[in-house]
């Protein structure tokens, strides 16, 4: 809003009863949503738990994400067995959810392996966001040539399937990194996967943003900021981004749990997060080939992997409602 | 042969086999399968038993596909298995398990070779009427062919014949344009070939793929996916390349003593990448042979160790070991590569195969003469864990050569265990104080990509099964001579005047003598534990599993051409 306009909201006779914020109002809207609380309450839990994957791994489990015992015993039993399986949840403070082939404790790397996988959710998310409300914006706000270039480089990203471009990308970054002039990126890098997820979504996010940026150009207080004299990206900042505020939160919560998915599903083809370094999606690829004899190496991560999505999607939907009751409106009629 | 795989075959192969395949019951597989060549190769295919019916398709799954299916250029395992049916070369070895199978026989030519007092020139003939499988003639000049394009391309084995035939290294490095030291006659079949220094085992130079006759206008260019034409008792037919190959009857099949036409009219070849669903398609029968290249663990395992009709392992001469080369840091600091022998967990490694590795750690393995048991100067105890003092003593050794953390980059196949093996070895590596990632690259590619010198490839996996019964074919690995741009073998680039004096003193004893030179090789052979070039981690056997449909004791594990697909029966 402009401050030509917020002025005369500031001259409320004392005593009478000021509005409230779109924000606040937002607030007490997602207070209600005891569902989309709870939700976001438990992906707050599975982040602090993969945070302190560190602490757990030298003063509990004793075993970093990338060590094994491989000819050892744990509580009396084989931690591999002659079959090369590892052993199953011990429920004590050693292996607490079995072991791998290697010898790797589970629990170990599923905690660090969600730290790689929210890493990567978080990155790629920031870059899709980022990627997406400038050419959202620039297209949307400058329409003409600017609108045209944009539009198709993003019908061409969004003309092939997201997780067949990330794989092609992945596979072949994977082995030979990134290269941007002085700069190397390993392709054992986190930012590799990040890179990759975050770029294949941009024209998911930057189409809706354009649309509804096409919408705020027309609206009347920023013709008033022409009038005023405000140059185009000063209307831009000051009053198209803090308008795409709630837009973009929204986005955020949905973009994430989108993108952890995709790193799993590159992960667990090899196209991702590399190994011995844990992903959610690589543990899933290590236990497939084992899933009868050991099915707690894939049912561990699988089981993570859901409620950490499913908590990100239930409250990234509280949100949206949250800051968008019309939407609410329509889902509910 | 790249030993991916492979069976082999050692002094006591034949007797294990045929307990392990038949259950100790009378039948044996070694000396009268079935359908097979006996001794001297003059027995040809009798047909098979009451139960079994010729014809049919029989369905192969494997978890890499070959490396190239050019007969000139391919070298893996399962390049051979499929080659070996199409091309026949001049000599090849006896349609049997065990040590029979070793046994040169004529193959394309009419006789074993002719060699003259000094050792330096071979005749042969070749065998009259042969055909390629388009009914075209195959004449002597064919052979001529094979081995200028095999040097050429170049085949990952180049040197055994650059290193020996007169005018072959002149033409590789394309300063002559013809090898001098290979003559031939197509009227007569007649095939002089002339060496520059002896070697005892150049007859079984002349039993590789790489030297059978192709025709004449073969172009110098890798044909992967369009193989030459060749002359044995199956063709090659459709080809995805990466995915799959069919094997066809080759109608224009001339039958060679010893060497059966086959009994199916087709074989399937499809890439099945996860190891254990093989097994499990295997299991079902809905696939009826697991690649003896794979290994069988998991969940797989103890279900196909029960069956001993459809499953045994089959001893093999197949070193496993980490190249490190010793031409970049850290790996030109011999304490380091002692330091990497030392941390080894070799037990560990084994473990990981499912019991299809034992622990070892001198280069030759068991059954080639010159291998050593016990003694190795890194490691008192091959199957036992390194102690925690060991791994510091490697520790400290890494810290004093001023090499604490230095990077390490460990190339790794994607298929499981070789996989699991780089991790654990990543792991060591790590655990004495050097600062290593994995590098996982595709399988089908994977040896190509090391033995690149573009690709600068540290450190990784790699594995040897015998061309032949002979140290000096697994010296190939350490001979300065095999060091090439492309499809290097040699993927530590050794390059050592004592093992390059002692093979030139060693390799012209002749096969028949190997037994009183095993000293020598074992001389040099702990020359090369000593100087910690490689770091060896087991010997591998090899899995023979089929479907219930296979006759199972006719199918022949060769110990050098592994599954002979030509001697496997349908019985339903």
């Amino acid at each position: 809003m402009s401050e030509a306009v917020v002025a005369p909201a500031e001259q409320v006779p004392a005593g009478a009863n000021r509005s409230v914020g779109p924000g606040r109002l937002a607030l007490r809207r997602l207070r209600k949503n005891k569902i989309g609380i709870f939700f976001g309450i438990l992906f707050l839990i599975i982040v602090i738990l993969c945070l302190l994957a560190p602490v757990y791994a030298s003063h509990v489990a004793h075993q970093g994400p990338l060590d094994g015992t491989i000819t050892g015993t744990v509580y009396g039993k084989d931690i591999v067995n002659q079959y090369s399986t590892g052993i199953g949840p011990t429920w004590h403070s050693r292996y607490l959810l079995g072991a791998d082939s290697l010898g790797r404790d589970v629990a170990v790397r599923l905690l660090y392996g969600g730290r790689n996988s929210l890493e990567i959710g978080a990155l790629a998310t920031i870059i899709t966001i980022v990627g997406a409300t400038i050419l959202g914006v620039c297209a949307g706000f400058f329409r003409g040539w600017v609108d045209t270039i944009i539009s198709r480089i993003l019908d061409i990203i969004w003309a092939y399937p997201a997780l067949l471009l990330a794989i092609a990308l992945g596979v072949s970054l994977a082995v030979t990194g990134v290269n941007i002039g002085p700069w190397h990126i390993a392709g054992t890098s986190n930012l590799v996967p990040s890179a990759i997820i975050g770029v294949v979504y941009i024209p998911y996010v930057a189409r809706p943003i354009r649309g509804e940026v096409l919408t705020l150009r027309e609206r009347e207080y920023v013709d008033a900021a022409r009038i005023l004299g405000y140059n185009r990206f000063s209307i831009i900042v000051r009053e198209i981004l803090p308008n795409l505020f709630s837009t973009l939160l929204v986005f955020v919560a949905l973009q994430l749990a989108q993108s952890i998915i995709l790193e799993a599903s590159l992960s667990f083809l090899g196209a991702g997060v590399q190994p011995p370094n844990p992903s959610w999606g690589t543990m899933l690829a290590d236990g497939s080939s084992q899933i009868e004899v050991a099915p707690h190496l894939v049912l561990v991560p699988g089981i993570m992997l859901v409620v950490a999505v499913v908590s990100v999607n239930v409250f990234g939907d509280a949100l949206r409602q949250a800051f968008d009751p019309r939407a609410r409106i329509r889902v509910e009629r | 042969m790249r030993l991916k795989y492979l069976v082999a075959g050692a002094a006591a192969a034949a007797l294990t086999v045929s307990l392990a395949a038949c259950g100790g019951g009378s039948n044996g597989s070694n000396g009268s399968t079935g359908g097979n060549g006996g001794g001297g190769g003059n027995a040809t295919s009798t047909g098979g038993s009451s139960n079994d019916k010729p014809g049919g398709t029989l369905k192969l799954e494997g978890s890499v596909f070959p490396d190239s299916l050019d007969p000139d250029f391919g070298y893996t395992t399962q390049a051979q298995e499929a080659d070996t049916m199409v091309y026949i070369p001049l000599l090849t070895y006896a349609e049997q398990q065990g040590t029979a199978g070793t046994q040169l026989i004529p193959g394309a030519a009419e006789s074993l070779p002719q060699v003259s007092s000094d050792g330096l020139t071979y005749t042969l003939t070749l065998r009259k009427g042969l055909k390629f499988s388009d009914g075209s003639p195959v004449v002597a000049s064919d052979f001529t062919l094979a081995v200028e394009r095999s040097v050429r391309l170049p085949w990952g084995g180049a040197s055994f014949l650059t290193g020996y035939i007169k005018g072959a290294a002149d033409y590789a490095d394309k300063k002559a344009s013809s090898i001098s030291g290979i003559t031939t006659d197509n009227s007569t079949g007649k095939i002089t070939i002339q060496l520059t220094q002896k070697y005892g085992a150049f007859p079984n130079v002349l039993a590789f793929v790489q030297t059978a006759p192709i025709p004449a206008n073969t172009p110098f260019k890798v044909l992967s996916n369009t193989p030459p034409l060749g002359d044995g008792p199956y063709k090659f037919g459709k080809i995805v390349a990466n995915q799959s190959y069919v094997l066809q009857k080759n109608p224009n099949y001339v039958q060679i003593p010893g060497i059966s036409a086959g009994y199916v009219d087709e074989i399937d070849m499809t890439v099945q990448s996860n190891p254990d669903t093989e097994a499990q398609d295997v299991i079902n029968n809905t696939a009826d042979v697991f690649d003896p290249a794979d290994t069988i663990t998991g969940s797989a395992l103890a279900t196909v160790q029960q069956d001993t009709s459809r499953y045994a392992k089959i001893p093999s001469a197949t070193t496993y070991y980490f190249f490190m080369d010793v031409t970049q840091k850290p790996f030109n600091n011999q304490d380091v590569r002692e330091a990497v022998n030392m941390a080894l967990d070799r037990p560990a490694l084994s473990k990981l195969s499912g019991g299809s590795l034992t622990p070892g750690a001198f280069f030759l393995p068991p059954t080639i003469a010159g291998h050593t048991d016990g003694g190795y100067p890194w490691q008192s105890n091959v199957n036992a864990s390194p102690s925690a003092a060991t791994i510091a003593k490697a520790k400290n050794m890494v810290k004093a050569a001023g090499l604490a953390n230095y990077p390490v980059t460990v190339w790794s196949q994607t298929k499981q265990p070789r996989q699991n093996y780089d991790t654990e070895y990543t792991r060591v590596l790590n655990e004495i104080g050097l600062k290593a990632t994995l590098k996982v690259v595709a399988d089908a590619t994977y040896f190509q990509q090391i033995g690149n010198a573009n690709n600068h490839a540290q450190t990784g996996f790699a594995d040897w099964s015998q061309d032949f019964p002979n140290p000096s074919d697994f010296y190939l690995l350490l001979d300065a001579r095999s060091i090439q741009p492309v499809n290097n073998e040699n993927f530590g680039n050794v390059n050592d005047a004592h093992i390059q004096q002692q093979l030139k003193a060693l390799e012209p004893i002749p096969a028949t003598q190997l037994s009183s030179a095993a000293p020598k090789w074992q001389a040099l052979d702990k020359y090369v534990a000593q100087k910690a070039y490689v770091a060896v981690f087991g010997y591998e056997t090899l899995p023979k599993f089929f479907s219930d449909r296979v006759d199972f004791n006719k199918a022949i594990v060769n110990p050098v051409d592994y599954l002979l697909f030509n001697t496997v029966e349908l019985t339903q």
